[in-house]
C-alpha cells in the first residue's frame, strides 16, 4: 500500500490511526455493533474475513453509512473494490479522496 | 424397463439472450459453446466445488460439469471448515475458480477457468439424463457438521419451469433479471443461473451489490426488469434511492419480508412486490404477493404432506424433504400460512443452521469449557439481526474465540455479541433456560465482552 508514497511524506505508522481513520473506525463499530473499541482496529489489518471478520451484510450496511455520513457512493464495478475495503486505512483514504468538498 | 428421460441443457431458442455481461450478451448457442469449451478442459473427476464468483462463469462452470457428468458441490461460503470437510468427504473433488482469490488452504486440486469464449452455433443441444446427480448443496446441518442435499438434473429443470409458469415468463417479451444474491447460494442459483436455461428471462452478470450498482444495472437493461433480492438489500435500496428506472417487479426471499417494507417498495417504485418461500434443502416451493396475500401459493408440481408442525415437501424428481417451519395448510392443500419456525432452526442471510449445531461447534473449540448460541427475539423481523452466544473459555479472548469460530462456520452465524462468562446459568437439570441466558448476556458487564 505504501508503494506510491514519496519519501517527502512519511508513510503513516502501520499501527497508529490517523484522525480520519479514528473517525471511520468509530463509524464502523457503531454501525455494525461490533464489540471492540474503535481504537482497537489496526489501520492496516484486513476488515473482512480474517482480521475483523466482517461479511457482505456488513459491507452493505457500511456502504449506506458512508454514503449518509460522507456523501461517498460505493460501487463494485471494478477490481478496486477489494482494495478499498481491504483495511481501515484504504477505506479512509478512498473516502477522503471522494468526499464532496 | 423405463426409458430414462433426458432434458436439454436449455430449451431456449438458440438466439435468445440468456446472460447479459457488461461487455456482451450471451445467447443459448453461445452459452452452450462456452460450456462445451470449458467442459473439454476440466479434470476427469466426479465432484467439483464451484467457487466461481462471476455469475456468468459460475453458470458456465456448472453447465460444463453437467456435460461431463460431474457433480457440482455448492456451499454458500467456502470457510476453511466447510472446505476441509469437503476434502474429507469427496477426496476426488477439485475446486473450480474464476480468479486467483485467496482460498483457505485445503488439500484440493484447483482448476482456474481461462474465461475463453469463441464462435458458437452448429452444436446440437445436449440432453442430460433427468436422474443424473447435478449438485450437492452443503448446509450447516443440524449436528454442527455440514450436510449435503443431492439434487438431480430433473429436479432443477422442473423447478425452473415451475417458476417460469408462476411468474408468467414468456418468450415473446422476455424479462431481464438483476439479482443481488450470489450464484453459489441456492436462491441465487435458482433465480440467476438455472432460471434463464428453462424460462424466458435473461440475467444481468455485472456487479449488483451496492445500491449504485443495482440502479445502474436496472437502467441499462431492456424490457420488463425483475429485481431479485433480499429484505436486507431492499431496505438499503429504499434508504438510498439511487437514481434509477424502478424495476417492474421485485422478488424477495431468504428472510420474511415485512409487509410495511413491501408496501414502501410498491409505492416508491410503482412495482409489484413478490416473495418466494424456500430453503436450501428444498429450493423454492411457493410464492405470494406480500401486500395482498397472507397465504403462500405452492409452485405447480410441489406437494406438502405430513403434519403441519413437521411438513415435508415433495416435487418432481426430488425425494421428499423436511421443512424447518411450522405451517397451517388450507383445505385445498395448495396454499399455506407460515406460523413460525421450529425453535432450534434459524435462518440468516438465507442460510439455515441449528442453534444446537452451532453450540456444538462452539463447545468443540479448544479451550471452550461450555457455551451456547441463542437467537434474539427480532431475528425474523430485523434484516440486520445477528445471533448471540455465551461461552466459558478462560484461555480465550472474544477476538481469539471469534477467530476460531470463523474457521468453522459461515460468518453470518458469527455471534454479536459473544460474551465470556465464568459459568453458564444452567439449571438443576443442566439445561439452559432461554430467559437466564438472555439475562446473562445483557447483565454481563460491558468490559467482559472485550477481547
Amino acid at each position: 500500500m505504501n508503494a506510491s508514497v514519496s519519501t517527502a511524506t512519511p508513510s503513516p505508522a502501520p499501527d497508529v490511526q490517523l484522525p480520519i481513520e479514528a473517525e471511520i473506525a468509530r463509524l464502523i463499530v457503531d454501525v455494525l455493533h461490533l464489540e471492540i473499541e474503535p481504537a482497537a482496529i489496526a489501520p492496516e489489518e484486513p476488515l473482512f474475513r480474517e482480521g475483523l471478520g466482517l461479511d457482505s451484510i456488513d459491507a452493505l450496511e457500511l456502504a449506506l453509512a458512508i454514503s449518509r455520513q460522507y456523501g461517498v457512493t460505493l460501487r463494485s464495478d471494478d477490481a478496486r473494490n477489494a482494495e478499498i475495503f481491504a483495511s481501515l486505512r484504504s477505506l479512509s483514504r478512498f473516502i477522503a479522496a471522494h468526499r464532496p468538498a | 424397463m423405463s426409458t430414462a428421460e433426458r432434458l436439454p441443457l436449455t430449451d431456449r431458442p438458440p438466439r435468445s439472450v440468456l446472460f447479459r455481461l457488461p461487455e456482451r450478451t450471451v445467447d443459448a448457442a453461445g452459452f452452450l459453446a462456452d460450456a462445451a469449451r470449458l467442459a473439454r478442459t476440466l479434470p476427469g473427476r466426479a465432484h467439483v466445488a464451484n467457487l466461481c464468483q462471476d455469475r456468468y462463469w459460475f453458470a458456465v462452470g456448472f453447465a460444463a460439469a453437467l456435460l461431463r457428468g460431474q457433480v457440482s458441490l455448492l456451499s454458500g461460503d467456502p470457510s476453511a471448515g466447510v472446505l476441509g470437510w469437503l476434502a474429507q468427504q469427496y477426496p476426488d473433488a477439485y475446486v473450480l475458480t474464476d480468479r486467483d482469490h485467496d482460498l483457505p488452504p485445503v488439500p484440493l486440486a484447483r482448476h482456474r477457468i481461462a474465461r475463453e469464449t469463441g464462435p458458437s452455433g452448429g452444436m446440437p443441444m445436449p440432453a442430460i439424463d433427468a436422474r443424473q446427480p447435478a449438485m450437492i448443496v452443503l448446509t450447516s446441518g443440524t449436528t454442527g457438521s455440514p450436510a449435503g442435499t443431492r439434487k438431480c438434473w430433473g429436479e432443477l429443470v422442473a423447478r425452473s419451469r415451475a417458476a417460469g409458469l408462476r411468474f408468467a415468463l414468456k418468450e415473446g417479451a422476455p424479462a431481464a433479471i438483476v439479482g443481488t444474491v450470489p450464484p453459489g447460494h441456492m436462491y441465487g442459483l435458482e433465480t440467476t443461473v438455472l432460471l434463464p436455461l428453462h424460462a424466458a428471462v435473461s440475467v444481468w452478470c455485472g456487479p449488483a451489490f451496492f445500491p449504485a450498482d443495482i440502479g445502474a444495472a436496472l437502467d441499462g437493461l431492456p424490457g420488463p426488469r425483475i429485481l431479485v433480492t433480499t429484505p436486507l438489500h431492499l431496505r438499503a435500496l429504499l434508504q438510498t434511492t439511487p437514481p434509477m428506472r424502478p424495476p417492474e417487479r421485485v422478488i424477495s426471499a431468504t428472510a420474511p419480508l415485512e409487509r410495511a417494507l413491501a408496501e414502501r417498495a410498491e409505492q416508491a417504485w410503482g412495482t409489484t412486490m413478490l416473495e418466494i418461500f424456500g430453503a436450501t434443502e428444498v429450493g423454492s416451493i411457493a410464492s405470494r404477493r406480500t401486500t395482498a396475500d397472507a397465504a403462500w401459493t405452492l409452485y405447480p408440481g410441489v406437494v406438502l404432506s405430513g403434519p403441519d408442525d413437521a411438513p415435508t415437501a415433495s416435487a418432481p424428481w426430488a425425494e421428499p424433504r423436511r421443512l424447518g417451519d411450522l405451517l397451517e395448510r388450507t383445505a385445498d392443500g395448495r396454499h399455506f400460512r407460515l406460523i413460525g419456525r421450529t425453535s432450534d432452526l434459524v435462518k440468516l442471510g438465507g442460510r439455515r443452521a441449528s442453534l444446537a449445531g452451532l453450540s456444538r461447534i462452539l463447545t468443540g473449540i479448544a479451550g471452550v469449557q461450555d457455551g451456547a448460541f441463542l437467537a434474539p427475539d427480532d431475528l425474523d423481523r430485523t434484516p440486520t439481526a445477528r445471533l448471540m452466544a455465551v461461552a466459558v473459555a478462560p484461555s480465550h479472548s472474544v477476538a481469539s474465540l471469534t477467530h476460531a469460530l470463523r474457521a468453522e462456520m459461515d460468518p453470518v452465524f458469527l455471534p454479536r455479541p459473544l460474551v465470556l462468562l465464568d459459568a453458564l446459568p444452567r439449571d438443576a437439570l443442566g439445561k439452559l433456560p432461554r430467559a437466564a441466558l438472555l439475562a446473562a448476556l445483557t447483565g454481563a458487564a460491558p468490559g467482559t465482552a472485550l477481547g
